[in-house]
């Protein structure tokens, strides 16, 4: 069993190339009590066309793992402790360049990726929408900030300074008094009317029905399958090459879950859009994605293809939430609780952080950081069960072993 | 927005038991100390209790009447700086220290009967309006709303003026106008202790109605109370020098309010002292009680992050 | 619709609210001096003395007595200024233009400087400007306005000399015509831009004074308001769109952060009259404040009486029609389902 980085699972045994790269990724926050360590050197990677399923129980740091990407983490009291996230956009990719590290590049070029490149679909549709603009104005913001060109090109090479800017979003109060001027007052009209045909297109997509009826409603006045295509459309609006969702059911009742979710899955399949699906709904991350990483409190506990970590999982963690999932006639895969609480992760003590709760914990468990370890072809897990005692210092008969039930 | 918004209890049901309580009067204390700001408002108000308590010592008396601002008719308008008056001189020759140092104690004087009073009318009509509910309690709610109907100012404004000028009737008015907000807070414990479980089992334990009240209700209210009392102290002195000022108090009342009245002559001449210093001091006084409520407030309650 | 409900019962339970302040007043007028006196002008004979006391039921019992000023009140008969020698109404009318010009400038102020001032306190947290503007905010709500005012006066008038007392420089104010009896609007609509400004310079330092305690509440509400919006999913999601951080400010978290701002703005209505009062005694303002001033000075309680019914009134319309306007907004802005 050789000791490797998740990331460099991936890659050995990469069909496709990666559109992004997590390499130890840290990130805590300053809290009175202490520093928190909610995400802990997580390394995975994520190719180009698939969809990577990020597992764990609530608080286990999958949610921060996901807005890191974007440096949405709120920075006080967040801190970014470490690692980097590169990150190949199409372009980039077919131009044959390199990565970016998404947590050190510029401000204005993250803006750049935000919306376009990368996108991300929130948990409750509810909220992630401003309740006082129109469905089609906050659509119209991402054409407005990402393809400004292309909205401007029926005023052909000569459009004014001003309307340039408006379409840019960047216009100051007087500019905006100026638009409603007449000779500028046409042209504007023509941007916006490209602006509402986009938006419609987009919005048709989701297969929302009646785009243009729907593009003057507001949040509020629609149901929450409506509003998640609706966020669907607006992330998708810019064709990005990672999309993030965070748990984008939840909030939702079953039936609409499941058409959500073949959506997501077309619109994925047609623009061969990477996918990062946060869910702590095993049976539903099974179903969608190619790939599955289970984290627990701020680590990746197992990594690997979804039918192998499904009917081989190799950490105790993996293997008791497989233990805890209902059987198929019940609705939800929820997860069943398991004995024991997530511990504290304020300034902690090297140790494998499932060990107060794992039916298998040796010793060491309690000493040592479990390396991550390559199992298989792409199959990778944290546990010392799968490691060598001489590497760990340790008497064969005290490492941890399925063998034996220590509580 | 009579009955929307009813303050909420924030300490748990607080038992009998002294010993929690006192924990807790504990806990708030120093919880409030910590804010800095909160710290400083706390000195400034030892200060101004202590200046108006020393005040005799402090001060040579005035005869007869100590508060009545005395006058010197050889250190008319003397500016401050000027020999044994550090602050200065009135147009009547007063004594502007005098003034300043007199006026806490008219202050301390002012905004604690009016919070005493208010507190126990307050108290009492709230408990009314509470317990007996029904139509009592309609009627009552009503009269509170048409109270806070009248803005405050010109509610005590008119009533001081229809009474006649005086210190006294400033503080009678004063009274006549705020203790509806006590009224509402009283209130809403009491419905909301009503409308709790506990109530159910303790009345199933035999407690009457009024030994919940004392255990319950009281306890609760304590904490809102408390912040719209300290609050008081600071607004009532306020608006009390604002109809000192407009004239509803006495003359040569060692008032700060009075005293910014009378001091106001000097100004296109230049002689600011008169007016200035006594001002200042409603000002800190008015600050300092804004600033300890702000904290206990912030301690006390904190679903509003208003920090 | 809960709202709805809870609005229509506060609007029936105003009616009521209205007659209860109008027995408070009639209660103060009995209590204090002669009921009559509010109706008497000095150059009454005592024959029309007498009519006065059989018209307002002096001798009759005191609910009849209630009656007869009610319905003189909603006649218009609110009694006879002593002060300004004339009746109450039409001194009214005469002088609410100028506290309504004095009032809207302060409101103007402290609305652009409060919304101003919160929202770079709340999008800076915490952080210096946070604490300083909260330092002004509360300095702002313990300032007695009396006192700010003479404060102001002696440093911009009397040593500074750069704003004048009173509301107009006598000569320019008569070289105008008054169609709306506002200063400012009448010179702009006689062209004379020396009437506007001196009409300007002249409301400076009261609107400021009078403005301060707004302008303190105002930012206090919008800071709150904004820093709770900016945690909402919402802003998070605009910044995931590719926004940069002035349009999330401005066009997501900041718009919704003005609604419940609105009714603060709203009901600071009230505070700005009652804060005329002081302020226009100390800058000669030849309003509604002054005038209850002197009022107060001379025992002319017909004028009291009036003022407390107007502000009461105003007050109570006001704050209904605030809560309606919030409601309505809120209906459209209701979060989630």
């Amino acid at each position: 069993m050789t000791s490797t980085a998740a990331a460099g699972i991936s890659a050995e045994g990469a069909t496709g190339a990666l559109v992004a790269s997590v390499q130890n990724l840290s990130i805590h926050f300053k809290t009175k009590a202490g520093m928190v360590h909610a995400v802990d050197d997580v390394s995975f990677d994520i190719r180009d066309g698939e969809t990577l399923g990020l597992v764990g129980e609530t608080g286990c740091g999958k949610s921060v793992t996901a807005r890191s990407f974007m440096r949405l983490v709120a920075s006080p009291p967040g801190v970014y402790a470490g690692g980097k996230i590169d990150f190949w956009s199409s372009e980039a990719r077919a131009a044959g360049g390199g990565p970016v590290n998404l947590l050190t590049i510029a401000d204005d070029e993250m803006l750049e990726i935000r919306g376009n490149r990368i996108a991300m679909i929130f948990q409750d549709p509810g909220k992630a929408l401003n309740p006082a603009l129109t469905i089609g104005n906050q659509l119209a913001e991402v054409f407005y900030q990402h393809r400004s060109d292309e909205l401007l090109e029926p005023l052909g090479p000569n459009a004014p300074v001003i309307i340039r800017r408006a379409a840019k979003q960047e216009s100051g109060k007087i500019e905006r008094v100026l638009l409603k001027l007449p000779p500028l007052r046409s042209k504007a009209a023509k941007v916006r009317e490209e602006v509402d045909d986009h938006v419609a297109a987009a919005l048709a997509e989701t297969q929302i029905p009646n785009p243009r009826k729907i593009m003057d409603r507001y949040p509020h006045e629609l149901s929450g399958g409506m509003k998640q295509r609706v966020l669907i459309a607006q992330a998708l609006a810019c064709n990005p090459d990672l999309l993030i969702a965070d748990e984008p059911t939840t909030a939702l009742d079953v039936t609409i879950q499941a058409k959500i979710l073949k959506l997501i899955g077309e619109l994925q399949q047609r623009r061969r859009t990477s996918v990062l699906y946060i869910s702590h709904d095993l049976s539903l991350v099974r179903e969608i994605s190619d790939r599955v990483a289970v984290m627990y409190a701020g680590r990746i506990a197992e990594i690997g293809r979804t039918d192998d970590v499904f009917r081989q999982p190799l950490h105790p963690y993996t293997r008791s939430l497989m233990a805890a999932v209902p059987s198929s006639r019940n609705k939800r895969g929820e997860l069943a609780a398991i004995e024991g609480n997530v511990p504290e992760l304020i300034d902690p003590e090297p140790s494998c952080r499932f060990h107060t709760r794992c039916p298998y914990a040796a010793g060491v468990c309690g000493e040592v950081d479990p390396r991550f370890l390559r199992h298989d072809f792409e199959h990778g897990v944290a546990c010392h069960i799968y490691d060598e005692p001489a590497e760990l210092g340790i008497r064969p008969d005290e490492l941890p072993s399925y063998e034996r039930k220590t509580r | 927005m009579a009955d929307i918004v009813q303050p909420r209890p924030v300490l748990p049901p607080a038992s009998g038991a002294l010993t929690v309580r006192l924990r807790r009067l504990g806990e708030v204390t120093v919880q409030t100390l910590r804010n800095p700001v909160t710290v400083i408002g706390l000195v400034i108000i030892v200060l101004m209790f202590a200046m108006a308590l020393l005040a005799p010592a402090l001060t040579t008396p005035n005869e007869p009447n100590p508060y009545q601002m005395p006058r010197d008719w050889t250190a008319l308008n003397e500016p401050p700086g000027t020999p044994g008056h550090p602050l200065g001189t009135t147009a009547h020759g007063g004594d502007v220290l005098y003034g300043v140092i007199w006026g806490s104690r008219t202050s301390l004087w002012l905004s604690i009967i009016v919070v005493a009073a208010t507190v126990t009318i307050g108290t009492i009509v709230g408990s009314l309006a509470g317990f007996i509910g029904g139509k009592i309690d309609e009627i009552l709610m009503r009269v509170v709303d048409v109270f806070l109907a009248i803005p405050e100012l010109i509610f005590a404004l008119a009533i001081a003026a229809v009474l006649g000028p005086s210190f006294s009737n400033i503080i009678l008015a004063l009274a006549i106008v705020y203790w509806v907000k006590y009224a509402r807070i009283i209130r809403g414990q009491i419905i909301h202790v009503k409308q709790n479980e506990y109530v159910d089992s303790a009345r199933v334990i035999g407690d009457t109605k009024f030994r919940i009240y004392l255990k319950d209700v009281l306890p609760n209210s304590i904490t809102p109370v408390m912040v719209q009392a300290t609050m008081d102290m600071g607004a009532i002195v306020l608006v009390g020098a604002t109809l000192s000022f407009i004239g509803l108090s006495e003359a040569g009342l060692a008032e700060w309010g009075v005293l910014v009245s009378e001091g106001q002559v000097g100004i296109s001449t230049g002689r600011w002292w008169a007016s200035t210093f006594p001002g200042l001091m409603i000002f800190l006084w008015a600050l300092a009680f804004n600033l300890v409520g702000d904290g206990l407030r912030d301690v006390l309650d904190p679903r509003t992050e208003s920090r | 619709m809960q709202i709805r409900d809870y609005l229509i019962r506060r609007l029936m339970v105003l009616p009521i609210l209205l007659i209860g302040v109008s027995i408070i007043v009639f209660a103060l007028t009995r209590v204090g001096g002669s009921p009559i006196g509010i109706y008497m002008s000095h150059e009454m004979t005592p024959e029309e003395v007498e009519e006065l006391e059989d018209r307002y039921g002096l001798n009759d019992p005191l609910p009849v007595q209630y009656f007869a000023w009610a319905g003189g009140v909603l006649r218009g008969d609110l009694g006879w200024s002593g002060v300004a020698v004339a009746p109450v109404t039409q001194v009214f009318r005469g002088k609410l233009a100028a506290t309504m010009e004095l009032a809207t400038a302060a409101g103007l102020v402290a609305v652009t400087l409060g919304i101003t001032l919160g929202t770079f306190a709340g999008s800076r947290r915490d952080r210096l400007p946070d604490h300083l503007t909260r330092v002004f905010s509360v300095s702002g709500s313990s300032m007695p306005d009396f006192w700010f005012a003479i404060v102001l006066l002696i440093v911009f008038w009397v040593y500074l000399g750069w704003f004048p007392v009173g509301r107009s420089d006598p000569a320019i104010w008569a070289s105008i015509a008054h169609p709306t009896g506002l200063y400012t609007i009448d010179s702009l609509m006689a062209g004379s831009w020396q009437a506007f400004r001196d009409a300007i310079w002249h409301l400076v330092l009261p609107a400021i004074t009078l403005g301060l305690a707004t302008t303190a509440i105002i930012t206090r509400m919008m800071r709150s308001s904004l820093v709770e919006e900016l945690n909402e999913d919402y802003v998070d999601a605009a910044r995931a769109k590719g926004l940069p951080e002035r349009l999330v400010l401005k066009r997501h978290a900041r718009r919704n952060a003005l609604i419940p701002t609105m009714t603060v703005i709203g009901l600071s209505f009230g505070f700005l009259l009652q804060g005329t009062v002081v302020v226009e005694i100390i800058y000669q303002w030849p309003g509604l404040g002054r005038w209850l001033a002197d009022a107060v000075l001379r025992g002319d309680q017909a004028t009291i009486m009036a003022y407390v019914l107007f502000t009461s009134v105003l007050f109570l319309t006001v704050n209904l029609a605030v809560d309606i306007i919030y409601a309505y907004l809120d209906r459209r802005v209701v979060l989630g389902s």
